[in-house]
């Protein structure tokens, strides 16, 4: 059986991953609201989907407020399905 | 949500969640529909008011005033609205891609226009209105269908008859008289852009 990815196996990536699966581009508050988690948890765990290349964080401005804009790329919608696939299999779906 | 691992069932669960979260269908507000719908209901009515009054048809120029105004106030909203948003679906960018593929050929239809009364002193700005007529509804139709929204596919019918109706009268060679015309013209601007707009936020407001 094949290991699932470990990057993906933990609670807020994978939020964060799942949302991402589904807009073309999220920002960092929405992401905050959605996954209902802290700025510094959440920032620490883009950081590493960024990393690993999964997702693309783009930083700039939005009026006079600083934005966040995050998508996912190939790499990560790839690493994704792979990972729901493995989990199918773990749950014998 | 803190950082912890999952076992298999709460991670299926957790994406579960997280599809459900972000799945509901969001139509946006209309008021860039009711700033476009109302643009266009004033200067049509200001056309139409100063046409009849002066017979002067250097009037007809005051029809730019609805791109020149509607554009970047577009611009403007809808970056607004997606900063208020925080996110951009599938369906958000193609819609504003039909949209913009509507706008920016009305700009070459009117340089093309320009250029045939410019330089050969031909007078072709009635294939703007009927373009406008078509493709405008055409577009409106396609958004309707993307959204799942029936209020925009019934004004964009209701706005494609009309321009049909613009097509034939001009292919026919009948003059589009002010006094028909324009009337059925803000009512174009009505069906398609004012009462979806309406419908629109009344949506959005119960959504929140």
């Amino acid at each position: 059986m094949k290991e699932l990815n470990p990057l993906l196996h933990s609670q807020l990536r994978l939020a964060v991953m799942s949302i991402l699966m589904n807009v073309e581009e999220a920002d960092f508050v929405y992401l905050k609201e959605k996954t209902e988690s802290t700025a510094g948890n959440l920032s620490v765990q883009l950081d590493k989907l960024a990393s690993a290349g999964y997702i693309s964080v783009e930083k700039g401005m939005s009026g006079k407020r600083p934005r966040t804009a995050c998508s996912i790329t190939e790499l990560g919608r790839t690493a994704f399905e792979e990972y729901v696939d493995s989990l199918r299999s773990y749950l014998n779906l | 949500m803190e950082e912890r691992k999952l076992t298999e069932k709460e991670s299926l669960e957790l994406i579960t969640s997280m599809i459900a979260r972000t799945k509901a269908r969001y139509l946006g507000s209309g008021n860039i529909l009711l700033m476009w719908g109302y643009l266009g209901v004033i200067v049509s009515a200001l056309v139409w008011i100063l046409l009849v009054t002066t017979r002067q048809n250097i009037w007809n120029g005051l029809w730019f005033a609805i791109p020149l105004i509607g554009m970047p106030l577009t611009m403007i909203m809808a970056r607004r609205e997606h900063r208020e948003r925080g996110a951009l679906t599938y369906s958000d960018k193609i819609t504003s891609r039909l949209w913009t593929i509507f706008s920016l050929s009305e700009i070459v239809l009117a340089i093309i226009c320009l250029g045939f009364a410019v330089l050969g002193g031909i007078n072709c700005w009635a294939a703007m209105l009927v373009y406008s007529l078509l493709l405008a509804p055409g577009t409106e139709i396609a958004q309707g269908l993307i959204v799942r929204e029936k209020s925009l596919t019934a004004g964009g019918t209701i706005g494609l008859a009309i321009g049909f109706l613009t097509l034939c009268c001009t292919m026919g060679g009948i003059p589009l008289g002010a006094n028909w015309f324009m009337p059925l013209f803000i009512f174009a601007f009505v069906a398609m852009m004012i009462i979806p707009g309406h419908i629109l936020n009344n949506k959005a407001k119960h959504q929140k």
